[in-house]
Parts: structure tokens; sequence; C-alpha cells
């Protein structure tokens, strides 16, 4: 069994009296442990994928089950908890909170849960510092350059140790070199962890980080494939992934 | 969430952008101080007018004059007197009945007493709040001589042997000190001598001892004054009346029923006053009491109050829709801050209590802010009043204009407060309505 679900997805836009169909109808099971891309050009329905599987949008039609909870079915508050507790995210833009430091911003998702002031401050130094960012714990986001920030944002993607992390084009403003840095340290966390990385980009390049690739034509998934360049170092891992999560289509 | 982690988040972004947040609070201060001020106005001038009221009078006392009365009213006698006595809310009460001054005279030796008697219940006295400087009041019933003088009455005694230059006057000397009066009642003998209108009358009546009782300390608020007068037993007085007429075989019209003229009563306290008023009214009576003055003067009160609270209200108004657009300025700023906090997992309730803390600090801190400054304020105007005699023709007698009492300034920090909670109340509910996909996209 899978820990994502996605059944029979579709979602339409209305727009005026035009119909666009986003996604046509996508069947989608992402392992535990898994790291998954998903690939697409501009419009082909990924990021509309992502926003629904992240329970930031609701579908036309079909579901999207994780851990056996209909994620689909949720009600806002429900699904703010849920996301709480199981799932992590990284953002094109970064999105930190321009007005806190980066324990601070790394430390919030441990906030939400109500986690104490030390403990939280603790373990965001800890992810800081994996994220080889020790020598900026008091920096703020303006203090920091585009590829720090998306460490800051990988720091509290993970900081919680959720289930699920979801990440939309997380290199789409960094430069070559940062986006191989980056890269690796969330691809490198998410094997460390164990923990589910769904990432969604254009970029051919980035989806070699992956184990598998998805990719997405039109709202249909055109290709579901273990990921033949992974690099050597990562490889093993992968092969062991591929067979614990057992099903993967193609 | 945690709460503290709420304030601190809400505190920290009110910190982050000073000069809105100042700009903000400085509005709830100025509505805070004007209405803090312009009530602590409202309160000094009732305080004043209520000083000035005690000491023009007791407030309890109600004055009936009989001179208007209604033809059909019964007579103002004893009996009446018993019947307004009965009256729920009355305390206690008192005919205040002036002798004839030509019907008897009180000496002592060659000293005459030359001012007005008057006949009360001497057991009354006590109630109505008079005092002694010597002896005692009466308590129950008194002998039939028995007297009070006051102070100053003791100086209506003249020389009778002399015919000038026979009064001491209550007037420091050369020495500067007041010299003693002829009598002293206490120890001096008294009597008391009906007078014959007729020399060649031959019925003789041996004069009658008074004992006086005490004397009487000045207090021109009490009415009658125990200034110039002299208090004996209403019945006694009333009774030397009946045989100084038997003696000058003076006629009295018998069909022409005894009254009073004037009975003083005092209730049992400031809110008994006005039913006991209506219902002596009821009796047909006319009534006279500061209390009905004093009403007239808190409507008055009451209007400058309710224009003064009117003025700082409005003002608090415009801090309020000051506090409402700061919010909603905040909220389209951080727009995509919320929409990132709602994604990562903040709950709703979190998202808008952060934001009504925020507004409530705005108000709370400008209500402290403001209680401060018109604490400061309300000094300067008492000190400038003080020195400058009168701001406004106000706080005469050195009185303080402004009064703040803690119910005022705990008051407006609350009302501030809810203020800030109220008027981020809309702002609030619409950070929490954004969606958190849309909040996200925006770049």
């Amino acid at each position: 069994m899978g820990l994502i679900r996605v059944e029979n997805l579709r979602k339409v836009y209305r727009v005026d009296q035009e119909k666009i169909v986003a996604l046509n109808r996508i069947n989608l099971t992402v392992a535990s442990g898994e790291v998954c891309c998903i690939l697409g050009t501009s419009g082909s329905g990924k990021s509309t994928l992502l926003n629904i599987m992240a329970g930031l949008e609701k579908p036309s039609k079909g579901r999207v089950m994780i851990d056996d909870v209909e994620v689909t079915a949720l009600s806002e508050k429900d699904l703010a908890l849920f996301r709480q507790k199981n799932i992590g995210f990284v953002f094109q833009s970064y999105n930190l909170m321009p007005t806190l430091s980066a324990i601070e911003n790394v430390a919030m998702p441990l906030m939400f849960r109500g986690i104490s002031k030390d403990r939280r401050t603790r373990e965001a130094v800890k992810m800081l510092r994996a994220v080889r960012l020790g020598n900026r714990l008091l920096h703020r986001p303006t203090q920091m350059s585009g590829g720090q920030q998306q460490r800051v944002g990988i720091a509290r993607a993970f900081v919680a140790h959720p289930k699920i992390i979801f990440a939309d084009e997380p290199t789409g403003n960094l430069d070559t070199k940062t986006t191989r840095e980056v890269m690796e340290i969330m691809v490198g966390m998410a094997r460390e962890y164990h923990e589910t990385l769904i990432l969604v980009t254009h970029d051919q390049d980035i989806a070699r980080y992956a184990d598998r690739i998805v990719t997405i034509v039109d709202g249909n998934i055109q290709s579901d494939h273990t990921n033949e360049s992974v690099f050597p170092a990562q490889r093993e891992k992968v092969q062991e992934l591929t067979t614990v999560s057992g099903g993967k289509t193609e | 969430m945690k709460w503290t982690d709420m304030i601190a988040m809400s505190l920290s972004s009110l910190f982050k952008r000073k000069v809105r947040t100042l700009l903000t609070v400085a509005g709830v201060v100025i509505g805070t101080c004007a209405i803090v001020v312009m009530l602590s106005f409202g309160i000094g001038i009732k305080k004043t007018t209520d000083e000035t009221m005690q000491s023009m009078g007791d407030l309890t006392v109600i004055q009936i004059e009989n001179y208007n009365s209604s033809p059909d009213a019964e007579p103002l006698n004893d009996a009446m007197l018993e019947r307004i006595r009965a009256l729920p809310g009355v305390q206690t009460l008192t005919p205040m009945f002036d002798a004839d001054f030509s019907a008897f005279q009180i000496r002592s030796g060659k000293y005459v007493y030359g001012g007005s008697v008057t006949g009360v219940y001497m057991d009354a006295l006590s109630e109505f709040g008079y005092e002694v400087e010597e002896g005692k009041l009466p308590e129950g019933t008194v002998e039939e001589g028995a007297v009070l003088f006051g102070r100053d009455a003791l100086y209506n005694f003249y020389n009778s042997k002399k015919n000038n230059n026979n009064m001491i006057y209550p007037e420091p000397d050369a020495t500067g000190k007041i010299p003693d009066p002829y009598v002293n009642p206490m120890k001096d003998k008294l009597e008391l001598v009906l007078q014959k209108t007729d020399e060649n009358n031959k019925k003789t009546v041996k004069p009658v001892k008074l004992k006086a009782l005490g004397i009487l300390a000045q207090d021109w608020s009490k009415s009658p004054s125990p200034g110039y007068s002299v208090f004996m037993d209403v019945k006694y007085v009333r009774a030397l009346t009946e045989q100084y007429n038997k003696l000058n075989n003076i006629k009295v019209d018998k069909s022409k029923k005894f009254q009073y003229s004037s009975v003083v009563v005092k209730a049992l306290d400031i809110k008994s006053v006005e039913p006991v008023q209506d219902a002596i009214k009821a009796l047909g009576f006319q009534t006279y009491s500061m209390d009905s003055m004093r009403e007239s003067m808190e409507a008055q009160t009451r209007t400058i109050q309710m224009i003064l609270g009117g003025l700082g209200a409005i003002s608090l108004l415009v801090a309020a829709l000051g506090i409402t657009n700061t919010m909603i300025m905040s909220i389209y700023e951080r727009t995509r801050e919320i929409g990132v906090m709602k994604v990562l997992g903040c709950v709703i309730g979190n998202i808008r209590t952060m934001f009504l803390i925020e507004a409530g600090m705005i108000g709370f801190i400008g209500g402290v802010a403001g209680i401060a400054i018109s604490y400061l304020l309300s000094f300067l105007l008492n000190t400038l009043a003080a020195n400058g005699g009168g701001v406004m023709g106000l706080g005469g007698a050195g009185g303080q204009i402004s009064i703040i009492p803690a119910w005022l300034a705990l008051g407006a920090l609350v009302f501030s407060t809810m203020v800030g909670l109220v008027s981020g109340f809309s702002p609030a509910n619409r950070a929490v309505k954004i969606s958190a996909l849309t909040a996200i996209r925006q770049e």
C-alpha cells in the first residue's frame, strides 16, 4: 500500500463560460520514503496536482488518501491540523517570515504544534546545522542569499519530521550552482530521515535527483518510471526503497 | 499554539511596524485622554457642587412653610406633626415656634435677654445634628424651665440699669480676645418673667426659674440657626404665651385653630428626601429642601458631563476607525505570511486570536498611556486652577476641578481594550478567510 494514493483525480477550472481541464484523470500511488518528481511544463497541471495532494485545493472529482486519511474530504480546520502533523512544504519563493530570525522561521511549525520555546529552538538549531547554516542562526531572511533562504526553508519543512514533504519548484529562483547544493541537501535529508518527498518541477536536471519521475502533460500522466540516471551514490538506496515499496507501475 | 507564543507573535508584529503602531496607539491615547479628562471634569464639578451644598445645609432636612398652604389643608398642629413623623423615611421633626417678643423676658439679675426665643421639640435637636460647646443636649422629656442658649445669643443680654453702652459684642477687643458675655447661663441664675402691658394691672406673677442645659455651638448651616436664638420646649413656650394672654386679658379668636408656621423635618437619608417631600406636599403643605436645589444642579452637571463625555466618545470612535484601518493594512501586507502560516499548519482559530491580540494590544497600550497622560493633565489643571483662582469659574475654594477615581481609570482601560478588540474583529475574520493557496501564489 502506498502512503499517498491519488484516485481518479480530476480538476476543472471554470473561467467565465470556458472549462479548463487542469487534471484529467490522475491515478498515482507514492510509497513511503520515495523521492518522487512530478515533471511537467508550465500549464501541465503539475502544481494543481501538488496542491490537491497537500489539501490546499479541492478536486472536482476523485480523491486523495494519505496514510488512509481522505485528505480531500477534510474540513479546513482538520486540514490545518493534518498539515501540522503530516506535511512539510518547500516553496519556490521560500516564503520565510521577513520579521523572524532563521531559528524562529524554522521553529514555526513546532510553535503551531504547541511545543515549548526551549525545545523548538533546540530542534531548529539542529536542523539549521544540518542544512549548514549553523553560522546564520539569528539572521533575518533579508540578510541571507537566495540559497541560504531556501536552506532555511528546507530546515523548516523537515524540522517537525512530517511524513511527506512537498516541494514546488524549490530551485526556481536559484542559479545552477546553488540549485545543486540545495537539491543535494534536500534529497539527502529526505533519504536520511526516510521521508517521502514530492518534488514538482519543469526542470529535467532536477528530476534526476528523484527515484521516480512522473511526467504530466495536459493533465494526464504521460510516463511514470524509475529514474535511471539517479546519481550512483544514491542508486543502491533507491533500488532498496523501490523493492520495499514494491508497486511501481510502468 | 500556546497563548504565550500567540502573544509574542502579536507583539513582535506590532513592534516591527513601530511607526504605524505608534500612530495608531496615539489615536487611542487621545481618545482615552479626551474621555477620561472630560469625565473627570464632570466628577470634579459634581463633587464641588456636593461640597458646596453640604456647607450650605443638611441635605436631608426638609422645611415646611405654612404661610401659603391650601385653605382646605388640615392645620399644621401637633397632631399633624405626629402624622408627618409617621411617614416612611422620616427620622424626626420639630416645629419652630417663635415666641412673642413682648410676652416675656429672660433675665439674670440686672441683665436682660433681648433676643428671640424659639419653641422646639428639645429631644429632636441631637438628631438634627446640633452640638453643644458646654453642657449637653436633652434626651427624652425635659423639665419645663430647660433652655439651650446659642453661643452668640449670649451677647443679646444687656444691662438694664444703663441706657447706653449696655451691651457686649462678640468681636475681638484691642488685645485680640473676644470678650465674655455678661451672663454665663451655666453658672448664673436665670429667670423668666411674664410681661404686663398695663402698668396698673394688679395681678402678680412669680418669675419662673430657668435652667440652662447647655450652650449650642455655632452652625450657620442649621435652620433654625443656634446663633441668635434660645431654644425652649415648644409646649412650655405655648403655655407661657397662654398665661401671658390671660394675664393681660387678651382674647384669642377660638375659631382660628392653632398652627405652626414653620416645621423642619429630617429624612433618614438623602434617598428618602424626595418621597417624604412628596408625601408632605400631598398633605397640602409647601416644602423646601436643599435636595430639591441639588437636583436641579445635578441635572445641570449631568448635561455638562454628557456633552464632555460625548466629545471624548467621538474622539475614541475616530481612534477605533484608526485601529480598524491599521489592522486591515497590516493584513493586506501580511496576506502572504498568513497564507504561509496556514499552509504550515497554523489552525484558523490561532490566526484570528493573534490578530485580535494585536488589535486589543493597541487599545490596551493606548489606554494605559492615555490614563497616565490623563492623570498628568488632571494634576496640571488642578494646580493651575488652585493657583489661578479657578479656571472657567470652577473649583471655587481651592477644590479640584478634575478628579479621576480608580473606577474611571479602570473603566477607561477596559473600554479602550474593548474598542481595540471590536475594531480588530472584522479584520481578524478577514485574515482567517484568506485562502492559503492564493496567498502563497501571490508574488
